[in-house]
């Protein structure tokens, strides 16, 4: 098999080598016909220039950008005869004008552009080198310009884009620095894998993988349920090299994505050069990261019981000898009875005086610093144009110890070979490299140390050697995870590609693209022999003697793309824009790693390991989807369009006796504002815009499903030297199916008073089927689990999105942009009554038919039907009970009561209820930008409202005593025994997780030129996460310690919180 | 024409592409069931699998979960920290364990993939055509199969015998005589052909499979009730022979791994192993200093036994059960006095005459000869004997021990509830709670 695919991809190189070097034999041999030249300006409204404006002779490639002043140069060799000329650029109306080809054979075109707010005829991007005016979509489709990511405060990308894509909930999940996002384009799509869409760069599929390289002793061992630690791999991309990004949150719109599309696609375009003189860009920044808030900690110098007892709120003495060891201890100790789920419970309940207690949070958090450079260089000819840019990022995070380097340097390369052929290379190299603390699933990590021991402790006391000394039995110096343990990951990564882009004949082009998105991803884990190791008495999960590891992960995908367009004017009213393509899609990843535990002194590598204790292991994940697609749209004289397309896939994930997945669209769009009728009636006048659209499409994804999944598989496992292959517990279907989403989606798009007021609305229902579910199975049927295509989830929901320019004069503009959206997520069907998803927080995250993916469904209080709580013979809040047991994944139950209308407990068992759902009812934005002559002003706030989060980490803080509760129990706020009462029922975990952030507030200044060479030279100040309004009893309801796992949400669990950032920037363009 | 072969460049590209369209990955990483079952080699590394899964894996190991289930349901331990809310539930009893329950729905899913695997393992038997090696490999997986069955039966009233959708349930004692029978038949191959060479140095070292096959039998058998059977299979087991699980640094011991090696989860009661006043050992009983650290310290665990290290081996049956089965039978065929000779055999045994080093050193027995006090000297013996092996909620059960909510109560629980897992997706399970 790999002959084979060397072979192939031998022959492909050779191939697509073969016809550059024609290409270019081609050029020299043309050349002899007329040769024009047309010259010319291009000006924005103002009458500025306007560069990188593209002018194109319709109907063929034969085209050029303007350069930094908005002139060009077209050289071309036709047919002389009439043509249009077709000036576009981004966020302006193209323009269409009429030329002659004549005697002369220089000819001049200065063009004014005009801003465009409708957006109605801007270029978007819609697949890799198709490109269509927003008029002709039948979908809603966002774009994201440079100065949108540029000015957000963050290096990361995906975090620049919160708050500004319609239909997109953007969760920043672990405050590290490079922490992992999720996005998820109008709900959960996938109950198996990643909900988070495809992306693809200068029409390179990329990897947004989150392969954990640097959590290993996180994931050995029991691990750390469905939690996924890793960074995802878009961190590398700099966001200062992006151009434009187009989100296309629906199925429909992404045709040429077929089995890859149900999540959405997310198409980035970099900056390209520009013909002209060299253009330097050159830009700083310094960055300041700090806690925005803390926990509230207890620091009530009391304890019960005896000053050292652990536990001291939830400990129970039972037994007359535990109750002598409590007395022994203190001969002051006193009991109070506390009865829960049908028993009596005796509590420590004297109360010690004189004990001093620390935040231990004070050691472990910092004021990070971090800074950001780029440069760029760009410029050409009209035939080459060039840009390579250079990007330094350092940012530190707020624990200590962590941050995040990553550099960036990139090139592309646009040469017309001829006429009718234009090659494009580009070219990035990327390394990266992250210092980070233990993840927050495990009691070694920063924070999770904290809250997992009472804070009575000076962790800051060293013996003679200078080492830390032990806290509390079974638990680790928070200072440890500081000091002595080291998670590090470095990558070195290539984002590379080659297009040919030709117009061989009149109305057809050729697009062919090879896109490669490699890297290398290393991850060092150390865990160093605990010091204190004598004096404490530490599990083996938080291995005693020392943990090291290293792995490899070597992920190379290649995407070979071939488009063939053809655009024909049928009737003078009639067109037709057709595409036909061919792609071919591979996927390999070399994992391996290897462990080991009792380390040598000194040595911090898996050398040092025991040789008893060394585990390698090795995967390989290879696959291939191959896919045709046709697409073609009628227009009718270019304000109504019909497309109607079909995609066919095959991937070697599925069985080979799978026909084919074919993935049709079809969609429609009408601008009836530019209908003869609307224009002369006075409502032309009011609403200037109007377009109404609608598609209906279908998508796969294929993320829920690994390579193997179809295969029962038998797994090696080291065993005490004898071979020994362990067949899995879970089972398979060998003829399982990628997962199926329909989509139908309805918008309008509105404009009013002269392009004021612009309205975007759009409907969405969202039919998924073909889910795959890896279902519960009875253990009597031989396993545990099966991968199997049994679900079915739809979301419905709308966007909308309002802008409003209430001030638009040459000196001052106000832009306002507000965004609503509304998801509505229901599993329909599930293949068992009920899945739960494991995690290693205790969060009862379930999947329950007719409910939306994910929520609590778990032990709550019991109520009267008023809703007031009842509470036990012993005053406290008490779990409810079900009078019959549920049926699984019934929501349904008669509480059980006595005849007084207590809580009936004896032979009851606790009633399942839905305690909270981490989907939000709404998300939103409303964002506001000044330009006051030079200055300008911009803040956003980004809102995600109605939804709970799993709040692990509170109740474990009142458990070991350093919590707000445990202090209200010393100062008698509360009732003695309150934690202990409501400890077991997990509605007291759930909290609100609204929150509405300051998310972006900046200001900016374009000083005067200082010299002739400088053209621009920008102050801004920028800061990020300013302030959050929530209710929220911990750091930071946005976050999530499932990471990157698209089912495990809102769930807190020693994650990292989020930082507040302040930056200050200098932009300077020479 | 430049052009043209440009085109048709790219087109012969898109051709050589599609020939890769049908291309399909296996894992290198893994084998197939049709792999395995197709040669006798493939059989052995599957039954080292039956072992790894039954005994290795900490909290998810059979081992720990019926030593922990066995244990804190009867006041054998305790809980050290109340976060451990699946243990702690155990040792609250009664309704605190739910269907939901962690540690019997381990023990539940846990058997029942042994069984699965095992039951693979015996259908394809066909596959070893060496006799020896047969001997080996249905020795072995009958081992596995009968420890399931035998452990599911321990604490599950009902529970099923075959592998398959909505399986039926059968009774308890069902159950442990499908053990038997799979162990009797195992026996017959075993003793038709001793185990080849080519097996024992394949197959993970520990497990004396002919003195293990009769000592399950007389365990079981005992349990089903079948006395005669039970006094024949243990008088059958060569009490000089070490029949164990091996562990090391990476597949450590699961109790040691889980709870004795930490004060964060289970560990003994106190150092009487929580038995009342009335069956509480004496302190001149030997077996105490092998089950309790003779010297509490704060940073260890007061238990120790055969779970004091990663690698420390756990006996897969006791000679002193033997001896204690044989004691028992007798004692239910109301023969008193062999009854009192088996038990005397575990009470004046010393550590060095026994190939573990449990010997209590005791006088003979000295109470009246009567079947209830033998009977409770017996179940006295049983549960220091064989401390943390998971036996005292049988054996408080079978030896009619106070039971939930009596008076004096020594268990607080008679059964484990069923697992939601199985009756959530089983048409056959039984839904009612035990008890």
């Amino acid at each position: 098999m790999n002959q084979m695919y060397r072979t192939r991809k031998l022959l492909l190189l050779s191939s697509l080598l073969c016809s550059l070097g024609l290409s270019l034999l081609t050029s020299l041999a043309w050349g002899q016909a007329t040769r024009y030249t047309v010259k010319g300006r291009i000006t924005d409204d103002s009458g500025q220039p306007l560069p990188g404006a593209t002018v194109l002779v319709a109907g063929t490639s034969i085209g050029t950008n303007s350069d930094a002043d908005g002139n060009y140069t077209l050289g071309t060799t036709v047919k002389p005869g009439p043509a249009t000329l077709v000036v576009s650029a981004i966020g302006y109306e193209s323009v269409r004008q009429a030329i002659t080809f004549g005697t002369t054979d220089q000819l001049t075109a200065s063009v004014q552009l005009k801003t465009s707010t409708n957006n109605l005829n801007d270029l978007v991007v819609i697949g890799s080198t198709i490109q269509t005016s927003r008029r002709e979509l039948g979908n809603a489709i966002t774009t994201i310009k440079a100065q949108d990511l540029i000015n957000s405060g963050s290096g990361g990308l995906l975090n620049s884009l919160q708050g500004k894509v319609p239909g997109a909930q953007i969760t920043q999940n672990s405050g590290d620095p490079a922490g992992s996002i999720s996005i998820r384009l109008r709900g959960i799509k996938s109950l198996s894998g990643s909900s988070d869409p495809l992306y693809v760069i200068d029409g390179v599929i990329v990897s947004n993988q989150s392969a954990n390289v640097s959590q290993l002793a996180a994931s050995a061992d029991g691990g750390i349920g469905a939690a996924n630690p890793g960074q995802n791999r878009l961190a590398d991309i700099n966001p200062n090299d992006i151009e434009t990004l187009n989100v296309i949150n629906g199925a429909a719109a992404a045709a040429q994505y077929g089995s890859r599309a149900a999540n959405g696609v997310v198409l980035i375009t970099t900056k390209r050069g520009k013909a002209g003189a060299p253009r330097i860009t050159f830009s700083t920044s310094f960055n300041s990261n700090e806690l925005r808030k803390g926990v509230p900690v207890n620091l009530v110098n009391k304890t019960f019981g005896n000053t050292q007892q652990r536990l001291y709120t939830i400990n129970t003495f039972n037994t007359p000898a535990a109750q002598a060891g409590a007395v022994a201890l203190n001969p002051a100790t006193t009991f109070t009875p506390v009865f829960r789920d049908g028993t009596t419970n005796q509590l420590v309940s004297n109360v010690v005086e004189g004990v001093t207690r620390y935040n231990y949070f004070d050691q472990i958090f910092q004021t990070g610093t971090g800074m950001d450079n780029a440069l760029s260089i760009s410029g050409g000819t009209d035939k080459t144009q060039y840009v390579v840019s250079f990007g330094q990022l350092y940012n530190q995070g707020i624990i200590k110890g962590t941050d995040f380097t990553r550099y960036n340097l990139r090139a592309r390369v646009d040469q017309r070979l001829t006429d009718w052929a234009k090659l494009s290379a580009g070219l990035s190299y990327i390394n990266s490299f992250a210092n980070e603390k233990a993840n927050g699933n495990v009691f070694y990590s920063p924070i999770n140390s904290i809250n997992i021991v009472n804070n009575i402790y000076d962790i800051t006391q060293r013996d003679a050697s200078g080492n830390l000394r032990a806290v509390e039995g079974p638990r680790v110096n928070p200072l440890s995870t500081i000091e002595d343990m080291k998670f590090t990951q470095s990558i070195n990564r290539t984002i590379s590609d080659v297009q040919l882009n030709l117009t061989p004949f009149k109305g057809f082009t050729v697009d062919y693209i090879l896109g490669v998105d490699a890297y290398g991803q290393v991850g060092q884990n150390y865990i160093r022999p605990y010091p204190y190791l004598a004096q404490a008495s530490l599990g083996a999960n938080l291995y005693p003697l020392g943990f090291a590891a290293v792995a490899n992960n070597a992920v190379f995908q290649i995407n070979s793309d071939l488009n063939v367009g053809y655009e024909r004017q049928l009737t003078s009213d009639l067109k037709l824009n057709a595409v036909v393509g061919y792609s071919y899609q591979y996927f390999r990843s070399d994992f391996q790693t290897s462990s080991g535990q009792n380390l040598s002194p000194f040595i911090e590598t898996v050398r040092g390991a025991a040789s008893t204790t060394v585990l390698a292991d090795y995967s390989l994940d290879r696959s291939i989807l191959t896919g045709y697609f046709a697409q073609a749209t009628i227009g009718y004289k270019n304000l109504a369009f019909l497309t109607g397309a079909i995609r066919q896939d095959q991937s070697s994930k599925f069985s080979p006796s799978l026909p084919a997945q074919s993935y049709p669209k079809l969609s429609g769009s009408l601008v009836l504002s530019d209908l003869d009728f609307w224009k002369n009636s006075g409502l032309g006048r009011t609403v200037n815009a109007v377009k109404l659209r609608a598609s209906y499409g279908e998508a796969g994804n294929l993320t829920g499903i690994n390579s193997y999944a179809r295969f029962y598989q038998f797994s090696p496992v080291a065993y005490l030297g004898r071979n020994t292959l362990l067949p899995g517990a879970q089972l398979a279907n060998p003829l399982v199916r990628p997962e199926r989403m329909a989509e139908l989606e309805a918008g309008l798009d509105l404009s009013f008073f002269g392009d004021r007021v612009n309205l975007g609305v759009t409907v969405y229902n969202q039919q998924i089927k073909d889910l795959v579910v890896n279902r519960v199975l009875a253990p009597s049927s031989g396993g545990s689990s099966i991968v199997n295509n049994v679900g079915t989830m739809e979301n419905r929901g709308f966007e909308v999105m309002l802008g409003f320019s209430p001030i638009r004069s040459k000196d001052f503009q106000w832009d306002i942009t507000a965004i609503y959206n509304q998801n509505r997520n229901r599993i329909l069907s599930l293949g068992s009554p009920v899945i739960t998803i494991d995690n290693s927080a205790g969060a009862p995250v379930t999947l329950l038919t007719g409910q939306p993916a994910g929520v609590f469904f778990s032990s709550a209080f019991a109520r009267r039907p008023d809703g007031s709580l009842i509470l036990t013979s012993t005053g406290f809040p008490q779990a409810e009970r079900a009078d019959v047991a549920q049926r699984a994944g019934s929501l349904d139950y008669v509480p059980a009561r006595t005849s007084d209308g207590q809580v009936l407990v004896a032979g009851k068992t606790t009633a399942n209820v839905i305690i909270g759902n981490p989907n939000p009812n709404w998300t939103g934005s409303l964002s506001s930008s000044f330009k006051y002559k030079r200055l300008g002003l911009n803040v956003l706030f980004d809102a995600v409202q109605g939804l709970q989060v799993f709040n692990a980490d509170k109740r474990t803080r009142q458990g070991v005593g350093l919590g707000d509760f445990a202090a209200k129990e010393l100062s008698g706020e509360l009732q003695r025994g309150y934690i202990f009462a409501i400890y077991t029922t997990l509605e007291w975990r759930i909290d609100d997780g609204s929150y509405t952030k300051l998310r972006e507030l900046g200001l900016n200044y374009d000083l005067p030129p200082l010299f002739k060479a400088l053209r621009n030279l920008n102050v801004a100040v920028v800061g990020r996460n300013l302030y959050s309004w929530d209710k929220y009893n911990g750091f930071d309801p946005e976050t999530n310690a499932g990471g990157a796992n698209d089912l495990l949400r809102g769930v807190d669990f020693g994650n990292v919180p989020i930082p507040r950032t302040y930056q200050v920037r200098l932009t300077a363009t020479f | 024409m430049k052009k043209i072969l440009i085109l048709s460049s790219l087109t012969a590209l898109l051709y050589v592409q599609s020939g890769c369209t049908q291309q399909t990955f296996l894992n290198p990483s893994t084998a197939s069931q049709p792999q395995v079952i197709g040669t006798a080699d493939g059989l052995i590394t599957v039954c080292n699998a039956l072992q790894f899964r039954f005994s290795t894996g900490g909290v998810v190991s059979v081992l720990y979960n019926a030593m922990a289930a066995g244990g804190l349901t009867t006041n054998e331990l305790q809980v050290l920290n109340a976060g451990n809310s699946e243990e702690l539930a155990l040792s609250q009893g009664q309704a605190n364990v739910t269907n939901g329950n962690g540690v019997a729905r381990n023990l539940w899913t846990q058997c029942n993939l042994v069984k699965a695997n095992a039951d693979l393992v015996l259908a394809n038997l066909a596959t070893a055509t060496d006799p020896g090696t047969r001997s080996g490999i249905q020795g072995y997986a009958a081992i596995f199969r009968a420890l399931s069955l035998g452990t599911l039966a321990q604490f599950f009233q009902t529970a099923p015998i075959v592998v398959g959708e909505n399986a039926p349930f059968v009774d308890r004692t069902v159950l442990f005589r499908e053990a038997v029978a799979t162990l009797e038949a195992a026996a017959t191959q075993v003793a038709s052909a001793p185990v080849s060479a080519n097996f024992t140095t394949k197959a993970v070292p520990g497990i004396d499979i002919a003195n293990t096959i009769q000592a399950l039998i007389a365990r079981y058998s005992l349990f089903a009730g079948d006395f005669d059977k039970a006094i024949a299979a243990a008088a059958r087991v060569d009490l000089t022979k070490r029949s164990v699980f091996r562990f090391d640094d990476n597949t450590r011991n699961p109790v040691f791994f889980a709870a004795f090696g930490n004060v964060n989860v289970i560990a003994p009661t106190n150092n009487t192993l929580g038995l009342p006043a009335a069956l509480a050992p004496t302190v001149a009983d030997r077996r105490l200093a092998v089950y309790i650290r003779p010297t509490p310290v704060a940073t260890l665990n007061l238990g120790t036994g055969f779970f004091t290290a990663n690698n420390t081996e756990i006996p897969v049956y006791l000679p002193g059960e033997m001896l204690l089965i044989q004691a028992e039978a007798f004692a239910r065929k109301s023969d008193l006095t062999n009854a009192v000779a088996q038990l005397n055999r575990v009470l004046t045994k010393t550590a060095a005459q026994d190939v573990f080093g449990v010997g209590a050193a005791l006088p003979a027995y000295a109470g009246a000869v009567t079947a209830t006090d033998v009977l409770t000297e017996i179940y006295r013996n049983r549960q220091i004997e064989l401390a943390y092996q998971g036996f005292r909620l049988e054996d408080s059960r079978r030896f009619g021990r106070p039971g939930p909510g009596a008076v004096g109560s020594e268990r607080n629980r008679n059964f484990m509830p069923y697992p939601r897992t199985e009756t959530d997706n089983n048409t056959n399970a039984p839904t009612a709670d035990p008890g």
